[in-house]
C-alpha cells in the first residue's frame, strides 16, 4: 500500500507497471483502518482479527464492494 | 504428552510474541531470534520454531531469504521509506497502512514521513491524540483484499 502525491500519481504508477489501478483510500480512511486493525498489536491479550471483524473494520472506513471482498471468489 | 507439548509451544509462541512487540514499541528494533533467546532464556532452535509458529499464524512476516523477522507488522524489522517519529524515537513501516498502524499500535503522537511511489516526493502525515490532523496524498491498494496475502511483500 503506498502513498502517492495525487491521483494522477497513481495512474502514471500503473501505467509505468502495466497494472491495473487498484483502489483509492483518503488518508483518514486509511488511518481509521490502521487504527482498528492495530490499536490493540502491543496487548498481551491481543489476537488476529476474524473474518468477520475485518469486514466490519474495512466497512466503516467505507471500503465495500468486490476490490474488498475478503470470502473465497 | 501432545497436548502438553502442543501447549508448551503456544506458551512460548506467545512469550516470544509480547517480547518482539514489546522491544518493537519501546526500542523502535525488531529484535531476531539469537537475541530473543538469550532474552526469554531459551534455546534458538525452540526460539526459531516459534517464530515459525508466529509467522504462519500472520502475526510476523519472515524475510524471504534468511527467515529472519522482516516485519513484527506494523513494526518493520529494516529502514524504509515509510518513517514514523514518535517521542523520541523512529520506525519504520513496510507500506503507509503500517505506518499509520504504527501511531495506532503505541498510542501517541507521531509523524510519518513517506515518498510519493510515483516520484519520490516526501509526504507528510501527522496524528496527534488518537486523529489525523494533517495528510498529505493518496493511499492506494493495488491488491484486492483476497489476495492481500498470496504475495505480503508486494501487497
Amino acid at each position: 500500500m503506498l502513498l502517492f502525491r495525487s491521483e494522477e500519481h497513481i495512474d502514471r504508477w500503473s501505467q509505468a507497471r502495466d497494472l491495473p489501478r487498484g483502489a483509492t483510500l483518503t488518508p483518514e480512511q486509511g488511518w481509521r483502518l490502521a487504527h482498528g486493525w492495530y490499536r490493540n498489536k502491543l496487548q498481551p491479550d491481543w489476537r488476529r482479527h476474524t473474518l468477520e471483524e475485518t469486514e466490519a473494520l474495512l466497512a466503516d472506513a467505507g471500503l465495500t464492494g468486490p476490490f474488498w471482498n475478503l470470502r473465497d471468489e | 504428552m501432545t497436548n502438553a507439548g502442543s501447549s508448551s509451544s503456544a506458551e512460548l509462541a506467545r512469550e516470544v510474541r509480547l517480547y518482539v512487540f514489546r522491544q518493537a514499541a519501546e526500542t523502535g528494533r525488531v529484535p531476531q531470534p539469537p537475541e530473543i533467546a538469550g532474552a526469554l532464556q531459551r534455546s534458538e532452535p525452540e526460539v526459531v520454531a516459534a517464530v515459525k509458529e508466529l509467522a504462519a499464524g500472520k502475526v510476523l512476516i519472515l524475510a524471504p531469504n534468511d527467515g529472519n523477522i522482516w516485519a513484527a507488522n506494523p513494526f518493520c524489522a529494516v529502514p524504509s521509506g515509510f518513517k514514523v517519529a514518535a517521542g523520541a524515537r523512529t520506525y519504520w513501516g513496510i507500506c503507509i497502512w503500517d505506518a499509520l498502524g504504527i501511531c495506532a499500535a503505541l498510542g501517541q503522537d507521531a509523524s510519518i514521513t513517506a515518498p510519493c511511489g510515483d516520484c519520490g516526493e516526501p509526504l507528510r502525515l501527522e496524528v496527534r491524540q488518537g486523529r489525523l490532523v494533517h495528510s498529505e496524498g493518496v493511499i492506494h491498494f493495488a491488491v484486492p483484499a483476497h489476495h492481500w496475502w498470496d504475495n505480503i511483500g508486494f501487497t
